[in-house]
């Protein structure tokens, strides 16, 4: 059933490119009296004509297995009701019904017979079989994973949209040039030579402009579907793409070997030179048309692939490259110049070996050995290890909850060996040698969340496997440490806002006060700077009558105030009592995973922590006094520029 | 006909159902609106919302009750405010801190607390 509708879709997106392609060929190649040419021409058309009805036909099957997909039965793809369900009320179904009626449309128009002797009847009929069907196809993109990307699909559907219509001109196309080229090779053919060689011709320089907008529009999907690095060797989908980019490279360096040498021989003397010539160009084409066709495959099992950014990576080498790996060795600078130096040369001489023909040969030579020992040279400083969970995303948000869970966790497995605030001093660590390492430290820079979820998994040296938690507790696990990395940062940070220095992601926490909805630190970013303040009564009265005294002024600055008890008292607003009058949300639930949490950045019993609306940590005060600062901070905060992009939801 | 003219006719003809179909689908969008405003003026008049907050000041000397309260569904979203109440003895009721599910009637946005209810504590 699944290869059915697979097949379906690959004959209905086939017959839909070539359809777009025969028509610009047609256009390209112009108006001609040969009765070769005009022979060719009809036969265009009733390929075109056939391929329309397949299409259509197609369409119905692929229909039919959307059906029995959305529906998990596949009866549904016989029932007539399912159909019309998925017909008119997917977006799938409505994007099938205006493709289809465009299809049907040009079918009927295509199935007329009218008199084209006029030039411009002959460009009004040519061109709306490009229109028609270049529309039909256009529509496609709005159905495809570019019509699901957030938070604005429009760029993404244009880009495929660009990138299906230079399919259609450049793959559709080379039927047709295989027809022509045959029936122009021959005896009897030798009429429609010179208008197949300026089509030829005018095709081969449309083709490069194609293949580079196909080119340029396939590296942004691929960045946009793929979302990291990791996907593109860790997932089905980057698989494929690099599969389909594998194709493509031969198809292209087939096709350029095949033009380069035939191209200029198509005027020359017909019996000797140009009819050989041509036959073998068609030859040529048709290996190109084959490796289109296999590209088309794997375009469909593309399309139904889920996109690698909704899928964990699953790192296939043992080594992945990295800049940090590079700044974290004191001597690897020298070796990456040295041999990128050297690589660069070998580059130069590949290049000068193009223009001295002479001594083409070992200058190529020599500029690839160059090539490859400057690479051997400046790679492998950036290799560092990698697991098969390197690029996976955590699975737990970096939130106050999982953190503090995490070190709850902490405690108890880990702190022995790893010390309490993770400095590779607790009791145990004596025993080891090399003592644990300081998680503190460096690690932001060189491992990723999923190279520690590998290693809490797997163990390392001396450390056992922590295997038999749940994957939820060891991402709460890494997210902890990666909150012992932020609290390193965190003490480096000042009670006053430096301008444009925002590393620190402020751990996002949900809370509530008294029975209303929950909700997120998160909720108030790109519109509030948030004073998170950690209180303890009664020793914080004061203060807080402060900032309840200013609140009316800070609000219209663009800052909200958090009041977390830290002793996480769900009747904190009752013990606050009516005076002073306190208008800010008071945390009466949610609260001890926000203590646990940013009494780790910064321990205290009075603690204010000011988050940009970016959601980065910007100033710490743990002894506050009066209001002044705080406005200095804000007003700070306020005149700067954006500095940094939002972080986003889970550590890196 | 020629042929040019029939291809003209046609692209024409799509063109315009193109547009069409983007009017009429506006007209629709702006029909709905107006049945919305309509529908929502009908519903003026005395109405009555109740919701869920906790008091976070009694000011009986300015008339008011400050509560921060849910999303009260129809009238405004979820914030912190001054609620004026129809008796005395509401003042009374409450202190600060309490956790109350709370009613308000009047005409909008002319609207009282009628009725405050203590919440157990979850």
């Amino acid at each position: 059933m699944t290869e059915l509708g697979l097949l379906a879709r690959f004959v209905h997106l086939s017959a839909s490119i070539v359809v777009v392609g025969s028509a610009a060929l047609v256009l390209l190649a112009g108006r001609s009296d040969r009765p070769t040419a005009l022979a060719w021409e009809s036969r265009v058309i009733a390929l075109t004509r056939a391929l329309l009805w397949l299409a259509l036909l197609a369409g119905v099957g692929v229909l039919a297995h959307q059906a029995a997909t959305l529906e998990s039965r596949g009866a549904a793809a016989f029932e007539l009701d399912a159909l019309a369900r998925v017909a008119l009320q997917t977006r799938f179904g409505h994007v099938w019904l205006v493709r289809h009626g465009l299809l049907l449309l040009l079918a009927v128009f295509v199935s007329l017979r009218c008199d084209l002797r006029q030039a411009l009847d002959w460009r009004a009929a040519r061109g709306e079989v490009l229109l028609l069907g270049g529309l039909a196809l256009a529509v496609l993109a709005a159905a495809g994973h570019a019509a699901a990307v957030e938070p604005s699909a429009t760029a993404a559907i244009v880009t495929d949209l660009a990138h299906l219509l230079a399919a259609g001109v450049w793959a559709g196309a080379l039927p047709a040039l295989i027809m022509m080229l045959r029936a122009a090779s021959r005896e009897a053919g030798a009429d429609a030579r010179p208008y197949a060689v300026i089509a030829a011709r005018r095709f081969s320089r449309a083709a490069l402009t194609v293949v580079l907008v196909l080119l340029a529009t396939g590296v942004a999907i691929a960045v946009t579907q793929l979302g990291s690095f990791g996907a593109l060797l860790g997932t089905r989908y980057g698989r494929l793409l690099l599969l389909k980019l594998g194709l493509v490279g031969c198809v292209l360096a087939a096709a350029a070997i095949g033009r380069r040498g035939l191209l200029p021989r198509l005027g020359g003397d017909a019996a000797s030179l140009g009819r050989p010539a041509m036959r073998r160009l068609a030859g040529s084409v048709a290996v190109e048309a084959a490796g289109a066709l296999a590209i088309l495959g794997v375009v469909i099992l593309l399309s139904v692939a889920p996109p690698g950014r909704h899928e964990q990576p699953d790192w296939p080498l043992s080594f992945r490259l990295a800049v940090s790996a590079v700044t974290a060795t004191p001597d690897a600078w020298a070796f990456v110049l040295i041999g990128s130096q050297i690589a660069v040369l070998g580059v130069v001489a590949a290049l000068c070996s193009l223009a001295l023909r002479s001594i083409r040969l070992p200058l190529l030579a020599g500029g690839g050995v160059l090539l490859l020992a400057g690479l051997a040279m400046a790679v492998p400083p950036f290799a560092t290890d990698a697991y098969p969970t390197t690029y996976q995303r955590s699975e737990v948000p970096y939130q106050a909850g999982p953190i503090a869970a995490g070190g709850r966790l902490y405690a108890r497995d880990c702190a022995s060996c790893h010390g309490p605030a993770g400095a590779g001093d607790g009791p145990a660590a004596r025993a080891f040698s090399p003592p644990p390492p300081d998680l503190r430290a460096h690690h932001a820079a060189l491992h990723t969340a999923g190279d520690l979820y590998w290693w809490i998994t797997n163990g390392r040296r001396a450390m056992p496997a922590f295997g038999h938690l749940e994957p939820d507790q060891r991402w709460s696990l890494v997210n902890f440490v990666r909150a012992l990395g932020a609290a390193e940062g965190a003490r480096r940070l000042g009670a006053v806002v430096e301008a444009g220095r925002a590393q620190i992601v402020a751990p996002d926490f949900v809370f509530a006060v008294g029975p209303t909805p929950a909700r997120a630190l998160r909720d108030y970013r790109g519109a509030r700077i948030v004073l998170v303040v950690l209180y303890t009564l009664p020793a914080s009265r004061p203060r807080l009558a402060d900032l309840a005294a200013r609140y009316e002024l800070l609000v219209p600055l663009g800052v909200e105030i958090v009041a977390v008890p830290s002793d996480g008292a769900p009747d904190a607003i009752k013990r606050l009592g009516a005076e002073p009058r306190i208008f800010f949300p008071v945390v009466t639930d949610g609260a001890p995973d926000i203590v646990a949490t940013y009494g780790l950045l910064i321990p205290g019993a009075h603690t204010e922590f000011l988050v940009d609306r970016q959601g980065y940590l910007r100033a710490v005060d743990t002894a506050p006094t009066g209001t002044e600062r705080l406005l200095t901070n804000v007003q700070t905060l306020n005149e700067e520029k954006v500095v940094a992009a939002p972080p986003p939801e889970h550590v890196h | 006909m020629a042929v040019w003219k029939v291809v003209l006719l046609v692209d024409l003809a799509l063109a315009l159902g193109v547009a069409g179909g983007y009017l009429w689908w506006g007209r629709q969008a702006d029909r709905l609106g107006r049945e919305l405003v309509e529908a929502r003026a009908a519903a003026a008049g005395p109405r009555e919302f109740q919701a869920e907050g906790v008091i976070r000041a009694v000011l009986p000397e300015m008339g008011l009750i400050v509560i921060t309260h849910e999303e009260i569904a129809g009238y405004m979203p979820a914030m912190t405010m001054g609620f004026r109440a129809v008796s005395p003895k509401i003042y009374e009721s409450v202190e600060v801190g309490d956790a109350v599910r709370f009613t308000l009637a009047g005409v909008p946005p002319n609207l009282a607390l009628t009725g405050v209810e203590k919440l157990g504590r979850k």
